[in-house]
C-alpha cells in the first residue's frame, strides 16, 4: 500500500467520523434558548419568506438561507412540522466540510498534517459539540477555512477563479456573524507578520482585475444576503451599523463576562461537580509543536514556510483577541481553536518527519493514537451522554432535559382539550425564561407571551397557563382553586410553574389510568 | 267575551310576528358575528441567557419557616441509625450520609441514587412517636424533587401497618397513589412534614428525580420523636 492510499483512506475516515459524530442522534439534547431563537427566526422566512436583518440579535443570514433546502426537503413550507434534526443537520454538513476544506491546503500544508488536522477535527469533542448546534458559529469557521484556502489556492495558482472563491467566502463570513471582524483583522495581519518573517518567493504580484474581482464578489454575496436578494436594500447599511452594537456587547459583557484565561482553561482542564474531567490539551500542546515546526529550518516535505507561519500568527492573534474580549461563551472559541488544530495537525506531522528510527516513528503513532481515542471518547460523552449536563463545559446555559417533560405534559393534556393544538396557552414570564418555549410550542396556534401576570389578563379559565418562579406565587393565589400546578427544569437554578386547569387534569389522569 | 276573543285573536299574530322578527334579528346577529380572533402576544427575542453552575440559596423563598412546636422530651432520634435503600450501589456517596448529621449542600455530603422511583429506608431501632421529619434532598440548586412520598411502619418490609404521612405525587407516576401535597423547592432549610405522632419504627422516603436530572439525591433525614410509652 503506497503511502497516498494511506493517507487517503485515513483522510477518508475522519470525513467518515466526523460525519457519523455529527449527525447521529441529533435530537438527543433539548433545544437551547439560542437554537430556539435562531429556528423561530427562520421560521418566518420558510412559512413566509420574510427575513430582515437584524443589527441586535441573531446575528447574519446565511445560516437561515442554508437551512432552506434541508426544510423544503424535510417538511416543505411548514414550520410546525419542521424538527431539531432537520436544522441541526445543517451545521452538521458544514462541519463535515471544513474537513474537506482542508484538502485545498496542498502544498502549504504537508498531506500528514492534513490528515492529522482532519481527524482532530473530527474527533474535537468542541468541533464535535458546536457542529450539533443550530448557531452560525460551525458555518462561520467553515467560511474562514474557505478564505484560507481559497487564498492559498490563489496564491498557488494566481487564477481569477481562485480570487473570486476568496471573495466569496469572505462575504459568506461577513453574512454570517459579525465577529467575523475579529478573524478578518487576525487573518490580514497574519498574512504581513508571515510575509515579513518569511524569504519564500512570491509567485508574480497579483493583477488589479483579480483584485477587483476579490472585493466585487465578497461585495455581491454580501449584498445578496444582507438585502434579503434585494427585498430589504438597507440590510447591508444595517450590517455596517451593527458593529457599533457589538462592540458595546464585547466591552460591557454583563454576565457573559469572564476573565482572558477562560477558553485556555476551557479547553486544557475542566471539572464542575462530580463530573468527569475534561481537556482537550492534547491538541495544543501539539500546537506548540507545530509553532515549533513552523519555524523550522526544515519543514516537512510538501509544506510552505509562509503558509505554516500564516496559520501560526493567525491562531496566536485570534487566540490573544478572543481571550482579551470580556464578553465569552463556549462556542466563540471555534474560530480560533480551528487555528489551533491546525498547528497541531503540522506539529504531529512535524514529530512523524523528525522521527529517526522506526521505534522513534511507532512510539509517535502510538501516542498519536491515545490522544486521538482520548479525544473521541470525550466527544462521545459530551455528545451522547453529557449532552444537555451543566458538568459538560460545553453545555453553557442550555435547557434541562427536564424541560422536555414540560412540552410533551402540554401537548398530553392538549389531546383531551376540545380545541387541542388551539388551546389557550399563556406564558408569563421574563423573555429570557420565555425560550425555548416558542419553538416547543410552534405546533399550538394559541399561545400568547407576557412578561407580567397584570398584562395577561384573565388566567383563571386558561387551560393551561406556564409562568415563571417570582411570579408564581402570584400565579398560585389567583389559580389554587381552578389549576394543578407542577414544576419543570428550564435550566440550571431556573425553573417554570406549568398550571393545568382541574377539569382539563381531571380528564387527563382519567384517560391515563 | 267577544272584545277579549278579538283583543287576543289581534295580539296573539302580534306577538308570532314579534317571535319571529326576533328571531331572525338573533339569527342576524349571529350571521354579522365572527370568531374573535385574538391577538396573543409573541415572545420577545433575548440574547444568551445567564450561564449557572454556582449555588444560590437566598433567591427561592428569602423567608425563614416559623417555628414549628413539639412536645417536650422529643428528641433527634434518626441520628447515624441504619438506612438502606432501593439502590444498593449508589451511583455518588453512602446510603449512610443520610443520617450522618452532616446537612451541607456541598459536594460530597449527598448519596446519588439512580433514575426512576428509588427510596431509602431509615431504621430508628425501636418505634417511637413521631413528631417532626426534614428531609433534604439536595439544596445546592433550586431544584424540585418528583413524588417525595413519606411513609412510616412497624414493618421493616413495609407490607402491613403502612401509613402515608406526606405524598406529592399529584399524577400517581410513582404508582403509590394520588398525592395531595404540593410539589416544593429544595432550600437549605429542609421540609418540614408534621407526622402528628404516628408510631413507627421504619420510614420509607420516595423520590422519582428531579427537574435539574433524573437522578435521586440524600444530604440528610432527620427524624424527631419521643419513646411510645412516654
Amino acid at each position: 500500500m503506497s503511502k497516498k492510499t494511506a493517507f487517503s483512506g485515513l483522510f477518508l475516515l475522519a470525513v467518515c467520523a466526523a460525519f457519523v459524530f455529527r449527525v447521529v442522534r441529533l435530537d438527543i439534547r433539548p433545544m437551547h434558548h439560542d437554537e430556539a431563537n435562531q429556528a423561530v427566526k427562520f421560521g418566518g422566512l420558510l412559512e413566509r419568506g420574510e427575513y430582515t436583518y437584524d443589527p441586535v440579535e441573531h446575528h447574519g443570514p446565511t445560516l437561515y438561507y442554508s437551512s432552506l433546502p434541508f426544510a423544503w426537503v424535510s417538511t416543505g413550507n411548514s414550520f410546525a412540522a419542521l424538527d431539531e434534526r432537520t436544522l441541526r443537520f445543517v451545521p452538521a454538513l458544514f462541519g463535515v466540510g471544513i474537513i474537506l476544506l482542508l484538502l485545498l491546503f496542498k502544498d502549504g500544508f504537508s498531506r500528514s498534517a492534513i490528515v492529522v488536522s482532519g481527524i482532530f477535527v473530527a474527533v474535537s469533542p468542541l468541533m464535535v459539540f458546536y457542529s450539533r448546534f443550530y448557531i452560525q458559529e460551525t458555518l462561520l469557521v467553515f467560511f474562514l477555512l474557505g478564505v484560507i484556502a481559497a487564498s492559498w489556492r490563489y496564491h498557488v495558482s494566481r487564477s481569477w477563479g481562485w480570487a473570486a472563491a476568496t471573495g466569496v467566502f469572505i462575504g459568506l463570513m461577513y453574512a454570517t456573524k459579525e465577529t467575523c471582524n475579529i478573524s478578518f483583522g487576525a487573518l490580514f495581519m497574519g498574512l504581513l507578520l508571515a510575509r515579513i518573517f518569511t524569504r519564500e518567493p512570491i509567485n508574480g504580484k497579483p493583477p488589479i482585475g483579480h483584485a477587483l474581482v476579490f472585493f466585487g464578489s465578497a461585495f455581491v454575496v454580501a449584498f445578496l444576503l444582507f438585502s434579503s436578494f434585494f427585498q430589504n436594500p438597507r440590510g447591508i447599511v444595517d450590517s455596517i451599523l451593527s458593529f457599533q452594537n457589538y462592540l458595546g456587547k464585547a466591552g460591557e459583557a454583563g454576565f457573559h463576562s469572564y476573565p482572558w484565561p477562560y477558553y485556555l482553561k476551557m479547553l486544557t482542564f475542566s471539572r464542575y461537580g462530580t463530573g468527569p474531567i475534561w481537556s482537550e490539551v492534547f491538541i495544543p500542546v501539539l500546537a506548540i509543536v507545530g509553532c515549533v515546526a513552523a519555524f523550522h529550518p526544515r519543514r516537512p516535505k510538501g509544506s510552505s514556510s509562509l503558509f505554516m507561519r500564516f496559520i501560526f500568527f493567525f491562531a496566536l492573534l485570534a487566540t490573544a483577541v478572543y481571550s482579551l474580549i470580556p464578553y465569552k461563551t463556549p462556542w466563540n472559541m471555534l474560530p480560533f481553536f480551528i487555528g489551533i488544530i491546525l498547528l497541531a495537525g503540522n506539529g504531529a506531522a512535524f514529530l512523524l518527519d523528525r522521527s529517526k528510527n522506526l521505534a522513534a516513528w511507532i512510539l509517535i503513532l502510538l501516542v498519536l493514537c491515545t490522544g486521538i481515542f482520548h479525544l473521541g471518547y470525550q466527544s462521545h460523552s459530551a455528545n451522547f451522554k453529557f449532552q444537555a449536563d451543566s458538568r459538560n463545559p460545553y453545555v453553557y446555559a442550555h435547557t434541562s432535559s427536564d424541560f422536555l417533560n414540560l412540552v410533551r405534559r402540554v401537548e398530553d393534556v392538549s389531546r383531551f382539550h376540545p380545541d387541542q393544538k388551539d388551546m389557550l396557552i399563556k406564558v408569563i414570564t421574563h423573555p429570557d425564561e420565555a425560550w425555548p418555549l416558542p419553538w416547543y410550542l410552534r405546533g399550538f396556534t394559541r399561545v400568547g407571551y407576557w412578561q407580567e401576570a397584570a398584562m395577561a389578563g384573565v388566567v383563571e379559565d386558561v387551560p393551561v397557563v406556564i409562568s415563571s418562579i417570582d411570579i408564581t406565587e402570584e400565579m398560585q393565589t389567583k389559580l389554587m382553586e381552578t389549576h394543578q400546578g407542577e414544576f419543570f427544569g428550564l435550566r440550571p437554578e431556573v425553573l417554570l410553574a406549568v398550571h393545568i386547569r382541574k377539569d382539563l387534569w381531571e380528564i387527563f389522569l382519567e384517560n391515563r389510568r | 267575551m267577544l272584545k277579549r276573543m278579538f283583543k287576543i285573536l289581534m295580539v296573539l299574530p302580534l306577538l308570532f310576528l314579534l317571535v319571529l322578527d326576533t328571531g331572525m334579528a338573533l339569527q342576524n346577529d349571529n350571521q354579522e358575528k365572527v370568531v374573535l380572533e385574538l391577538k396573543l402576544p409573541k415572545p420577545m427575542f433575548v440574547g444568551t441567557p445567564r450561564n449557572i453552575r454556582s449555588a444560590n440559596l437566598e433567591r427561592i423563598t428569602g423567608k425563614k419557616r416559623g417555628p414549628f412546636y413539639v412536645p417536650p422530651g422529643t428528641e433527634l432520634l434518626s441520628l447515624n441509625k441504619p438506612v438502606t435503600g432501593s439502590d444498593t450501589a449508589p451511583v455518588i456517596g453512602e446510603l449512610e450520609f443520610v443520617t450522618d448529621g452532616e446537612k451541607s449542600g456541598e459536594e460530597g455530603y449527598f448519596v446519588e441514587l439512580g433514575p426512576m422511583v428509588q427510596w431509602v429506608q431509615v431504621d430508628l431501632e425501636d418505634a417511637y412517636s413521631l413528631h417532626a421529619i426534614l428531609i433534604w434532598h439536595y439544596h445546592s440548586q433550586a431544584r424540585v424533587y418528583r413524588d417525595v412520598i413519606v411513609q412510616v411502619s412497624e414493618d421493616p418490609d413495609f407490607i402491613t401497618g403502612v401509613k402515608t404521612i406526606f405524598n406529592n405525587d399529584h399524577d400517581n407516576s410513582a404508582g403509590l397513589g394520588i398525592g395531595k401535597d404540593k410539589e416544593y423547592i429544595e432550600v437549605n432549610e429542609g421540609r418540614l412534614i408534621d407526622p402528628r405522632g404516628v408510631k413507627a419504627r421504619y420510614l420509607r422516603l420516595f423520590s422519582r428525580g428531579n427537574t435539574s436530572n433524573e437522578m435521586n439525591h440524600y444530604v440528610e433525614v432527620e427524624v424527631y420523636g419521643k419513646p411510645v410509652n412516654e
